[in-house]
């Protein structure tokens, strides 16, 4: 080696000049750690409950005589829709006149099958005897397929749950003929969906810990974190695992031990419990029976050029709903969806419970009754306040930019369907608080109510020093909400028990006042909830039991005397095998 | 340069005559702009490499002008423009933790290459040493190749739950099939003239197969590896729809649902570009390990 050859650092310099250059590019690289690997947002940030009640308020104004009737909404729904831009961008052909309607496996489209008389296009078909044209049934299972057919004008309508809708609203809203205009309710998940846990889990609030594994973006989603919600658990508090279908999660249930708990579809979750040990129901929709509503969107474009065409489809629905009430017609249209679907007719016919398709009268008090506590607002509310709340969406749309009543108002004007009546109204028979007891409840939501001291009224007035009622003022202004977020949750549970426990607070306690008083007291206030929400939402008051607790049962078995944690109300949800 | 000439002088030559008269020459070829196998300097690689690729770009834009989207060829809700792809870029970075999920795909990928090659090198060698071993494991290689292995996700997740494990095996499985028929044909293909020489030189069996078929091979299978470390990224969107979370699949299937559609054009764009990189990076390493491929 020559001395020209050593010119340069030694190897040794070599080694720490590289590990210096190192040291300040991973220096540099934590430093700015944020900004060349940030962590996201949305992964698990706590929800906040309270919000849930103030915005299930936000539409109405408090309501201090707490009685309303049945309202009806008095806009017209062209005045809200977005209006529709540019040159429509469907495929039609204006001799044949096929509608194109994808629709999924699921037995709730029974109706329109039948009313078609099978999945093609047919001049048999209700639809074409009655308004002149035909419709062209296609299975397509998968939603994004079907969501990417109805954007690119292969098909007019978007099949999917109403919680779809509000996922696939703001995307498909970017285009103003492609934002999707809902005119009509199929049906309500009835027993349908449900959440089945292995045998250690005996109500939602169990659930805190465990690890639940759902299809994203699917009504699962929406049931599992809706339950959370409301029984005053945090999602964050559950470690949740997603797939991308029902049948995959009901498979990853059963396959992995580790899974606490899945939601997914029936047969599923009818026959996990049956085929693997210590797996039980927890809850389905048959209890939940208004909370998954099927729905139908039409391509904004579509339905402003073909006004009869969606009248029609509204119209021949209903129709065939009453048809398949022939027993032999209803088997033929068992048929008809077996050959669509490549299935048995029997399979078919196993589906029937799953869904309560819901006729003219119904679609009346989902669309058009302001009051009813499980309507079309409520719901799109709700499904979008708990994806909001799990950063699921960003900025949601309004229900009044999707939600159109103007066809159903016009059959009532017409008075086609004015014979149907709600079919899905639960009557409850008299029960006790101690019989309902005997079963666990599905969740237990804690409200509370801030009372006047020794006032049973929900809506006392604030009082000023000497007393006297203020008038036009609450003592607790957010009651309406709170009353608002127990009619939601009582409204999805349609078919459900609902107890009513008051509790107060032990201050008084060994100072004179009579246990009896007390107990009377908490009683009081339960019943003054149960008035409240049976007046202002019609509920049938058989629904509710309620009970006065006294100051037997502290809020918190650790911190008994938390007096304000203690003045409460409890909501439990029992199973309607209760009845 | 003096190509080009010769061949104007030549021409030049030919003119005169009657037509037909230079059939009978013997001269070079009339230079053409489209040439079977010519050298192309650098930056004609580069230009025509790019004018496709902007072609297609141009084409994106044209079909996804507009003012509003009512006025565009094809609307956003299907296909979004590049610019709004562009510009949706930091809400991915940022809001979506895009080297995060990078991360993820790319430590499964890696993962399960790794898990593919531990099976399918020893398995490819030794089935092109040994003929009995080719003959056993060859039907089910073939058998292999034709699976539609997306069939087989359920499968795998009733076997191996639905966690880290599953994906890393299903990828796996899909080295494997792609990995070991192109490491049997790069032991197949060494000449036997080598052998030959080997055991002239008194070789026996392993020592032919470690100091002769190996070493000949090890140029061709580092090729099949190099080829087949992509073949991941077509799969990755399958494995990452069980237990959706972390990962570029995840993120696919998420915009799929609730948008933003443009995401789902980034992540494209983005594995494309990743498996560029890396395909590079193979290839670096291929001229360090082999320089006497050099050219080939």
């Amino acid at each position: 080696m020559t001395a020209e050859q050593r010119i340069g650092p030694t190897p040794l310099g070599k080694l720490v000049l590289v590990l210096f250059v190192l040291a300040l590019v991973g220096g540099a690289a934590y430093y700015f750690r944020d900004v060349v690997m940030p962590s996201g947002k949305g992964a698990a940030k706590p929800v906040d409950i309270d919000a849930f009640k103030a915005q299930q308020g936000k539409f109405e104004a408090p309501d201090a005589k707490g009685i309303t009737t049945v309202s009806e909404y008095t806009y017209v729904p062209a005045e809200k829709l977005p209006p529709v831009k540019g040159v429509s961008a469907y495929k039609w052909d204006p001799v044949a006149k096929v509608v194109q309607f994808p629709i999924n496996v699921w037995i709730g489209w029974l109706p329109i099958v039948a009313a078609n008389h099978g999945f093609s296009p047919s001049t048999e078909s209700i639809f074409f005897k009655e308004y002149g044209f035909k419709v062209n049934l296609k299975l397509i299972d998968d939603p994004v397929v079907a969501r990417d057919a109805f954007a690119a004008g292969e098909s007019h309508i978007l099949w999917g749950t109403l919680d779809m809708m509000v996922l696939f609203a703001p995307e498909l809203m970017r285009d103003s003929r492609t934002a999707p205009r809902i005119f009509q309710q199929i049906d309500w998940s009835s027993g349908g969906d449900g959440v089945v846990v292995r045998g250690n889990i005996h109500s939602v609030k169990d659930l805190k810990g465990k690890t639940i594994v759902y299809a994203q973006n699917s009504p699962s989603q929406y049931f599992i974190n809706n339950l959370l919600l409301n029984a005053g658990i945090q999602p964050s508090q559950v470690n949740h695992k997603y797939t991308a279908t029902a049948f995959e999660a009901a498979a990853a249930f059963v396959s992995d031990k580790r899974i606490d708990a899945c939601v997914s579809w029936a047969p599923d979750i009818y026959n996990i419990p049956e085929k693997v040990a210590g797996t039980r129901i927890l809850t389905t929709t048959a209890e939940a029976n208004k909370l998954i509503a099927d729905v139908w969107a039409a391509r904004a474009d579509f339905a402003k050029d073909h006004p009869q065409v969606i009248k029609g489809l509204v119209a021949g629905i209903f129709k065939g709903m009453e048809q398949l009430k022939d027993p032999s017609f209803r088997a033929k249209a068992f048929q008809w969806m077996a050959e669509g679907y490549g299935m048995q007719a029997d399979e078919v016919k196993a589906m029937e419970a799953d869904a309560h398709s819901t006729n003219f009268a119904e679609n009346k008090e989902f669309f058009l009754n302001a009051n009813n506590p499980a309507n079309f607002e409520r719901t799109w509310k709700n499904i979008t306040f708990v994806y909001r709340e799990l950063g699921l969406i960003a900025t949601p749309v309004r229900f009044d930019e999707v939600m159109d009543f103007s066809v159903l108002q016009q059959l009532d004007r017409e008075g086609v369907f004015a014979h149907q009546r709600d079919e899905y109204r639960t009557t409850f028979a008299p029960i006790s608080y101690a019989k309902v007891q005997a079963e666990a409840p599905i969740l237990t939501q804690t409200i509370r109510i801030n009372f006047y001291p020794n006032s049973a009224n929900i809506f006392e007035p604030q009082h000023d020093e000497l007393g006297n009622p203020i008038p036009n003022t609450l003592y607790d202004p957010s009651v309406a909400a709170t009353l608002e977020k127990v009619a939601r949750l009582a409204g999805q549970y349609e078919r459900a028990v609902i107890a009513v426990v008051g509790h107060t607070d032990s201050s008084m306690k060994g100072r004179g006042v009579r246990e009896q008083d007390v107990k009377a007291l908490s009683l009081d206030r339960a019943n003054a909830v149960k008035k409240a929400l049976v007046s202002k939402y019609k509920f049938d008051p058989n629904k509710f039991i309620v009970e006065g607790k006294g100051w037997d049962v502290p809020a918190d078995p650790d911190d008994p005397l938390n007096h304000a944690l203690n003045r409460r109300v409890e909501i439990a949800v029992y199973p309607p095998e209760a009845r | 340069m003096n190509e080009t000439t010769s061949s104007a002088a030549n021409e030049g030559a030919v003119q005169p005559g009657v037509p037909g008269a230079g059939q009978g020459v013997k001269q070079p070829p009339r230079r053409t702009w489209l040439e079977i196998r010519e050298s192309l300097p650098a930056w004609q690689w580069w230009v025509l490499g790019a004018l496709p690729i902007l072609g297609l770009l141009a084409l994106w834009s044209l079909a996804t002008a507009g003012g509003t989207p009512e006025e565009r060829w094809i609307s956003p809700t299907i296909l979004p423009s590049p610019w709004e792809v562009l510009v949706s870029f930091p809400e991915l970075w940022f809001d979506r933790a895009l080297t995060r999920n990078l991360l993820v795909s790319f430590g499964r990928v890696a993962t399960g290459f790794a898990v593919a090659v531990c099976i399918a090198f020893p398995v490819g060698v030794l089935m092109g040493s040994f003929t009995k071993i080719k003959a056993a494991f060859t039907p089910l290689s073939v058998f292999g190749a034709y699976l539609p292995i997306p069939a087989l996700v359920p499968l795998t997740l009733s076997l191996f739950g639905t966690g880290e494990g599953q994906k890393v095996v299903f990828l796996a499985l899909a080295f494997i099939i792609y990995l070991l028929p192109l490491t049997v044909a790069a032991v197949d293909s060494v000449d036997d003239v080598y052998l030959k020489t080997a055991y002239t030189l008194g070789a026996r069996r392993w020592q032919a197969v470690r100091k002769v078929l190996l070493p000949v091979a090890w140029a061709d299978i580092f090729q099949a590896l190099r080829l087949g470390f992509g073949v991941g990224w077509s799969y990755i969107l399958l494995v990452e729809m069980v237990d959706i979370g972390r990962g570029l699949g995840g993120i696919i299937i998420v915009s799929q649902r609730r948008g933003p559609r443009e995401h789902i054009y980034l992540v494209l764009l983005l594995i494309v570009a990743v498996a560029f990189l890396t395909d590079k990076a193979w290839a670096a390493l291929g001229r360090r390990l082999f320089p006497y491929r050099e050219g080939k």
